[in-house]
C-alpha cells in the first residue's frame, strides 16, 4: 500500500488568470527579495479576484533560515488570511508552506511537521504555489527545507498536508528567468527525476512522472538555453520540472540530495549546483544495484550528450551547460572544505534521503563520496 | 529458531543489533529508549512488549514482557498488530512507510526522529537476521 499525492495543477498560457475564479478573500503573497523589485508580485495581485486583499511578504532570502521565514508571522496573524500564495523559487514556496503550517497550528513548531503525524491543517486557510523557476518541484511536493544557521545544516520538513492545493505553472512566470538560475534549477529537476526513479519507495506513478519529466526537460533545455524567450520550450521545461517534482515527492529523494543539502547549508551554495556536483558520483555508486533502471533513463538523453552510462551522459550535459562538476570548481577552498568534512558526513548521514537511496551508504561511503566530489587531488 | 515475540527472540535480536556495524554507524548520535509493541490480532492472542534502551549505536539494556507495567517508560513507542510485525520482519513493509500507511504507530517526540530513518531501516534489517519462527 502506498499513495500518489498531487496538487491540482493549472498549466499553460494564462494559467495565472485562474486565480480570479478562486474564493480568495485575503491572501498572503510570499516572495523573495529579487522578485519584489520586479512586476511579478504585481501580476499575481492583479490576478486575484476583485475585492480581495493581499499582504506581501517580500523579503525572503536565498536559502532562508527560520527567523527570516517567520518574522512577519504576527502581522500575518493579525491580517487573518484565507490563502497563502508562494511566488518564486523553492525558498519562497517553502516559506509559504511553513507560514501556512505555523498559521494553522500556532501550538506547534517546525520540528513537529513530520509525515508521521496528522497535523489537521486547512482549518483557516489554503495554499497556492506559483513557481518562477523550473526545478525545485516544491509546488508539487510535501517537503520544505530551511537552513539552520547555527548548526550550518538543513532541516527537511515533510507532511502530505503541506502539499499545495494548487500549483500554477504559467510559462510567463519563467520567461525571463536568468540563465544561471535556469541552469541550476534544471539540474535540480533532472536530479529529482533520476533519484525518484531509483528510490526504495519508487512506484509506477513516480516512474511515469520521472520518465516523462526527464524527457520534457532533456528535449527542451538546450533550446531554452540557446533561445531563452521561446515560450513553448520554456513551458516544456516548466512542466517537466513539476513532473520530476511529483516523482520524488511520491517516492523520495536519495543520496545526491543528502550530500547536496549538507554541502549547500555549510557553504551557502545554490541547491541545484550542489546536487548536480554529486549526481554523477551517486549514479556511479548506485549503479551496481539499479543499473537497469539507469539504462532506461540514459536512453532518454539526446544523442548529443548520450554516453554509455547514465553518469557519463549526465556529465556530458552538465559540462555543456557550464555547471561546476566538483566542489573545487564551485569555489570552495580545499582547506575550508576538508576542515569541515566530518560535519558534512554526519549532516548527510542524518538526511532522510539516505534511507530511500537504493544502495546503503554509511559514513565511510559518504566520506569517500564527499572526498571525491572535491575534485583534483581530493 | 526463536519464536516471535518472546524473551528468547528479544535477546537474540539485541545480540544481533549490538554486533551490527551498519546499525551502530547509523545510530551513532541516537539517544532514546523505545518499546516495540506487538498488538494482539486474529493471529496472536495477547499484547507483547520489547523495551530497548538505545544509546549511541548500542542497545544498553532490554526487557521483554507481556505486561507493560513491568517495563520502564520509554521515550518512544512503535506499535502495530502482530500480523504487521510479521510482515515487517519478513521485509514486506518498510518501517517508515509502515507508519505513513497506518500499519504502525509511532509515539514520542518527533523533533529529530526523521534524522534517524536509516537507523530505523537497520533496526528492521537486524530483525530479519534473527532466525524467527512465527
Ligand atoms: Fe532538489
Amino acid at each position: 500500500m502506498w499513495f500518489f499525492r498531487a496538487p491540482t495543477i493549472i498549466f499553460g498560457e494564462e494559467a495565472l488568470s485562474y486565480l480570479a475564479s478562486l474564493p480568495i478573500r485575503k491572501a498572503v503573497i510570499v516572495t523573495d527579495r529579487h522578485l519584489r523589485e520586479t512586476e511579478t508580485p504585481q501580476k499575481v495581485r492583479q490576478a486575484l479576484p476583485e475585492g480581495s486583499q493581499s499582504l506581501v511578504v517580500g523579503d525572503i532570502d536565498d536559502e532562508p533560515n527560520l527567523e527570516q521565514m517567520t518574522h512577519h508571522l504576527d502581522a500575518i496573524r493579525t491580517f487573518e488570511p484565507d490563502w497563502f500564495i508562494g511566488v518564486g523559487g523553492g525558498s519562497s514556496i517553502d516559506t509559504a508552506k511553513i507560514l501556512f503550517f505555523l498559521y494553522e497550528r500556532p501550538d506547534l513548531t517546525v520540528y513537529d511537521a513530520t509525515p508521521l503525524v496528522n497535523l489537521g491543517l486547512r482549518k483557516k486557510s489554503r495554499l497556492i504555489a506559483i513557481p518562477t523557476t523550473s526545478g525545485t518541484g516544491s509546488e508539487c511536493s510535501w517537503a520544505a527545507v530551511l537552513t539552520e544557521t547555527t548548526a550550518k545544516r538543513k532541516h527537511e520538513l515533510a507532511s502530505p498536508e503541506i502539499i499545495p492545493d494548487y500549483a500554477v505553472l504559467d510559462p510567463d512566470m519563467v520567461i525571463s528567468l536568468p540563465a544561471e538560475q535556469t541552469k541550476n534549477t534544471a539540474v535540480d529537476a533532472i536530479t529529482h527525476a533520476i533519484e525518484g526513479y531509483v528510490s526504495n519507495w519508487r512506484n509506477p506513478f513516480s516512474d511515469a512522472f520521472s520518465e516523462k519529466g526527464l524527457e520534457l526537460i532533456l528535449g527542451s533545455l538546450p533550446g531554452v538555453l540557446a533561445e531563452p524567450t521561446n515560450r513553448k520550450l520554456r513551458a516544456n521545461v516548466h512542466i517537466g520540472a513539476s513532473m520530476a517534482g511529483l516523482s520524488f515527492s511520491n517516492s523520495q529523494i536519495g543520496l545526491a540530495h543528502a550530500l547536496g543539502h549538507a554541502l549547500g547549508a555549510r557553504f551557502k551554495l545554490p541547491h541545484g549546483k550542489t546536487v548536480g556536483i554529486f549526481l554523477p558520483l551517486v549514479v556511479e555508486f548506485n549503479s551496481p544495484v539499479c543499473g537497469d533502471r539507469y539504462a532506461r533513463l540514459n536512453a532518454l538523453f539526446p544523442e548529443a550528450y548520450r554516453a554509455e552510462s547514465l553518469a557519463g551522459s549526465v556529465r556530458n550535459l552538465f559540462r555543456a551547460m557550464g555547471q561546476a562538476s566538483t566542489v573545487s570548481e564551485a569555489g570552495v577552498g580545499r582547506a575550508e572544505y576538508f576542515a569541515g568534512l566530518e560535519e558534512l558526513v554526519s549532516s548527510a548521514s542524518e538526511s532522510t534521503g539516505l534511507a530511500t537511496n537504493p544502495r546503503d551508504a554509511g559514513t565511510t561511503e559518504l566520506r569517500e563520496l564527499l572526498t571525491r566530489a572535491y575534485g583534483g587531488h581530493g | 529458531m526463536a519464536k516471535f515475540p518472546s524473551e528468547e527472540w528479544a535477546s537474540e535480536y539485541v545480540a544481533k543489533l549490538n554486533s551490527n556495524a551498519n546499525y551502530e554507524d547509523a545510530a551513532k548520535r541516537w539517544e532514546g529508549s523505545i518499546t516495540l509493541v506487538v498488538r494482539k490480532d486474529a493471529a496472536f492472542d495477547k499484547d507483547a512488549y520489547i523495551y530497548l534502551d538505545l544509546y549511541h549505536g548500542k542497545c544498553r539494556a532490554s526487557k521483554f514482557s507481556f505486561a507493560p507495567e513491568e517495563l520502564p517508560t520509554p521515550e518512544y513507542k512503535y506499535s502495530g498488530p502482530y500480523t504487521n510485525w510479521r510482515r515487517l520482519i519478513n521485509k514486506e513493509i518498510d518501517p517508515i512507510q509502515g507508519i505513513l500507511t497506518g500499519k504502525f504507530k509511532l509515539e514520542g517526540s518527533m523533533m529529530t526522529i526523521m534524522r534517524f530513518t536509516r537507523a530505523a531501516k537497520e533496526m528492521v534489517a537486524t530483525a530479519s537476521m534473527v532466525a524467527t519462527e512465527f
